[in-house]
């Protein structure tokens, strides 16, 4: 195969072209017809043989789910939450929903440490804020879903069980499939949810031409070509796995190989052995997977497997850390890792995916500044001897997207200097679904506020924090709202005396999640059962609290609201230890 | 049956005082062995009992008393 012209002069390989109209699947049909003996979509399962999906297969397994989805009553515009676990029959799915005009939307299938309720109470609050016209889901979640299909006030009309009807026979040839030509390119294609357990869910709906568009301008910036082949273990209900993990491969009329998130996590040198053993060109990864991958790997895993060939290992998703990217590469060099493969891309689903990139056949730069001076919200070069901090650039916008940093009066600030970082894009979304007040709040004057904290330098942007409270662990975002609440209900907790707070873990590149709770207890036993109890309160909302602090009756210091603050608590319990510690006050400092 | 020295060895892992293994006891029930956690817990027991694990039998785990099962057996060995 050869790299498509457009992409050799430095533009967007043809295949991600878009034209005037085009839906998602008028896209896919056409790879069937152009491409239909390549490889679309790579399933794989550690110890078993790769289902492997060629375009043609792919897009005739995609019209027979569509028949039996509109046979069992699914309309065009319907929204289809997808919680199924890794299985070869997702993609068809998936497909065959956009197929009929009806719109999906994946979320994460509950793992066991989260309460049913838990669960139910983020379905329920999905339901009422993004409407969800149907769960298509599995048997084992049946008696768990099944009251909120028949609650009041659901829209919820039905809870279908998909991977048990018959599936397509293979080689049977393809039915036609006519996407309604009422379905517009402007209406949405797929619906993305943020992360967050307790109703805090926020919709993003993306257009077919957001989608389209996006993957274009993206096409650009990695300077896609059709020798590009993605493996990817992200999980497809975050935006990293759905649009670039998912939707561009598929979209440029690429391949993707897709591993199973669960199966990855527990033996990271699964995405080495497929990157390696597929000829994989491009993975997307949060921070946390550089650490894990260069800490958890026995050296004769990785005997043999070729990386060489791998052109970006692109870091999205949590703050990119200089530290991770040294690990991996002093880890992987004699496999074939080069400096020139670390990349690393900001993204938002707000924007459908990324907002800057870093150039294809470069490291991600990197720039030592004086930590003083980074406080005060100024760039500036590192003092010998002064505290200094490598920032890493997460590249200049993509093609159409534009960038601000704007100050505390919402003006536009120079270069170096740091303020909240303010984004504009073409294929940017419109604001939540159903969601007016929010998207009030972080849309203004077209601008999107991300919330998050950086700065340009010689037109590139760096990441350096987060205005906003939020957590992120191994690239899930963590609302400390979540924590503190299943905390505060915890007995012998002061109720609303709680504050959770992430802290830096360097040796797993990611922040964990701290608590500081207040408590009369000062028996050593009671206190030690109630920091357990406090950390099965966090399981039950699936988030691990990796520390907890108990402190006395009024040790919290409060914000001017009344409520205590979290910054302000963390900078103390740094500052000045408590005198009576329990058990997880002595865990490795961060 | 769980002994003291897998017992030590995950708890201490995991910065757990004390917890009650039983051999049906998953990791999800226990505090902080979560999904990130999960091979750093398998890569300590390999190292306190001088073993190996594939990455299948990493993954066909499904309780502490599999874990048990598996040492007990690459012991014996």
């Amino acid at each position: 195969m050869t790299a498509c012209e457009s992409a050799a002069a430095g533009g967007a390989c043809g295949g991600a072209r878009s034209a005037a109209g085009e839906r998602l699947w008028d896209r896919w049909a056409r790879w069937a017809q152009e491409r239909g003996s390549r490889d679309a979509v790579v399933h794989w399962t550690a110890g078993e043989e790769p289902r492997r999906y060629t375009w043609s297969a792919l897009v005739a397994a995609a019209a027979h789910e569509a028949a039996a989805l509109a046979a069992a009553g699914v309309r065009q515009g319907d929204v289809c939450a997808l919680v199924v676990r890794h299985h070869p029959r997702f993609y068809p799915l998936y497909m065959g929903i956009s197929a009929i005009g009806a719109i999906p939307s994946v979320l994460a299938y509950p793992n066991a440490r989260l309460h049913p309720d838990k669960f139910v109470q983020g379905l329920s609050g999905m339901a009422r804020r993004s409407g969800l016209d149907w769960i298509l889901t599995e048997r084992a979640l049946e008696a768990t879903v099944r009251p909120l299909v028949a609650g009041d006030g659901s829209r919820a009309r039905g809870l279908l069980f998909p991977l048990e009807w018959p599936a397509a026979e293979v080689g049977a040839p393809a039915r036609a499939v006519d996407l309604p030509r009422e379905v517009a390119a402007t209406d949405p294609c797929l619906l993305q949810h943020s992360s967050g357990t307790t109703g805090l869910q926020k919709g993003v709906a993306l257009s077919h031409r957001a989608v389209l568009e996006h993957v274009e301008s993206y096409a650009a910036a990695i300077q896609l070509t059709d020798a590009d082949r993605v493996v990817s273990w992200l999980p497809l209900y975050h935006d990293m796995g759905l649009i670039a993990g998912f939707h561009t491969p598929l979209a440029a009329g690429l391949s993707l190989v897709q591993l199973d998130p669960f199966e990855w996590v527990s033996a990271p040198v699964l995405l080495l052995e497929a990157l390696s053993r597929e000829r994989g060109t491009l993975t997307w990864l949060p921070n946390f997977a550089y650490n894990l991958m260069a800490e958890r790997v026995h050296a004769d895993e990785v005997q043999g497997l070729r990386l060489d060939g791998v052109r970006m290992f692109v870091n999205c998703s949590e703050p990119v850390r200089h530290e991770s990217h040294g690990r991996f590469l002093e880890r992987f060099a004699a496999n074939g890792v080069r400096p020139q493969a670390l990349a690393a891309c900001y993204a938002m689903a707000e924007l459908t995916f990324a907002a800057t990139q870093t150039a294809p056949g470069r490291a991600a730069p990197t720039l030592v500044v004086d930590r003083a001076a980074l406080s005060r919200g100024e760039v500036a070069p590192a003092r010998d001897g002064a505290p200094s901090r490598i920032c890493v650039s997460s590249g200049p916008p993509i093609p159409g997207c534009r960038v601000q940093i704007v100050g505390a009066d919402g003006r536009e600030l120079p270069p170096d200097r740091v303020g909240e970082i303010a984004l504009r894009s073409p294929t940017m979304f419109e604001g939540y679904r159903n969601g007016p007040e929010e998207s009030a709040r972080v849309l203004v004057d077209g601008w999107y506020h991300s919330g998050d904290l950086g700065f340009l330098h010689e037109g590139e942007c760096y990441v350096i924090g987060r205005q906003k409270d939020v957590i992120i662990v191994a690239g899930n975002n963590v609302y400390p709202e979540d924590v503190e609440d299943a905390v505060s209900a915890v007995p012998g907790v002061s109720p609303g005396r709680v504050v959770a707070f992430g802290v830096e873990d360097e040796e797993a590149g990611t922040e964990v999640v701290c608590v500081i709770a207040e408590a009369d207890a000062t028996d050593p036993e009671e206190r030690k059962r109630l920091v357990l109890a406090i950390r099965r309160a966090g399981m039950a909302v699936d988030v691990t609290i990796s520390r907890v602090h108990l402190a006395p009756p009024r040790w919290l210091i409060k914000s001017s609201s009344g409520k205590p603050s979290r910054k302000a608590n963390k900078e103390r319990i740094a500052r000045e230890p408590l005198l009576q510690p329990s058990h997880d006050d002595t865990r490795r400092a961060s | 049956m769980i002994t003291d020295e897998l017992k030590r060895t995950i708890l201490t892992e995991l910065e757990l005082d004390d917890f009650v293994l039983h051999p049906d006891t998953t990791a999800s029930e226990v505090p902080g062995w979560d999904s990130l956690a999960h091979v750093r817990v398998v890569r300590a027991v390999e190292r306190a009992f001088q073993v190996r694990f594939s990455t299948l039998e990493v993954l066909r785990l499904r309780n502490v008393g599999d874990l048990q099962v598996l040492v007990d057996r690459k012991r014996a060995r």
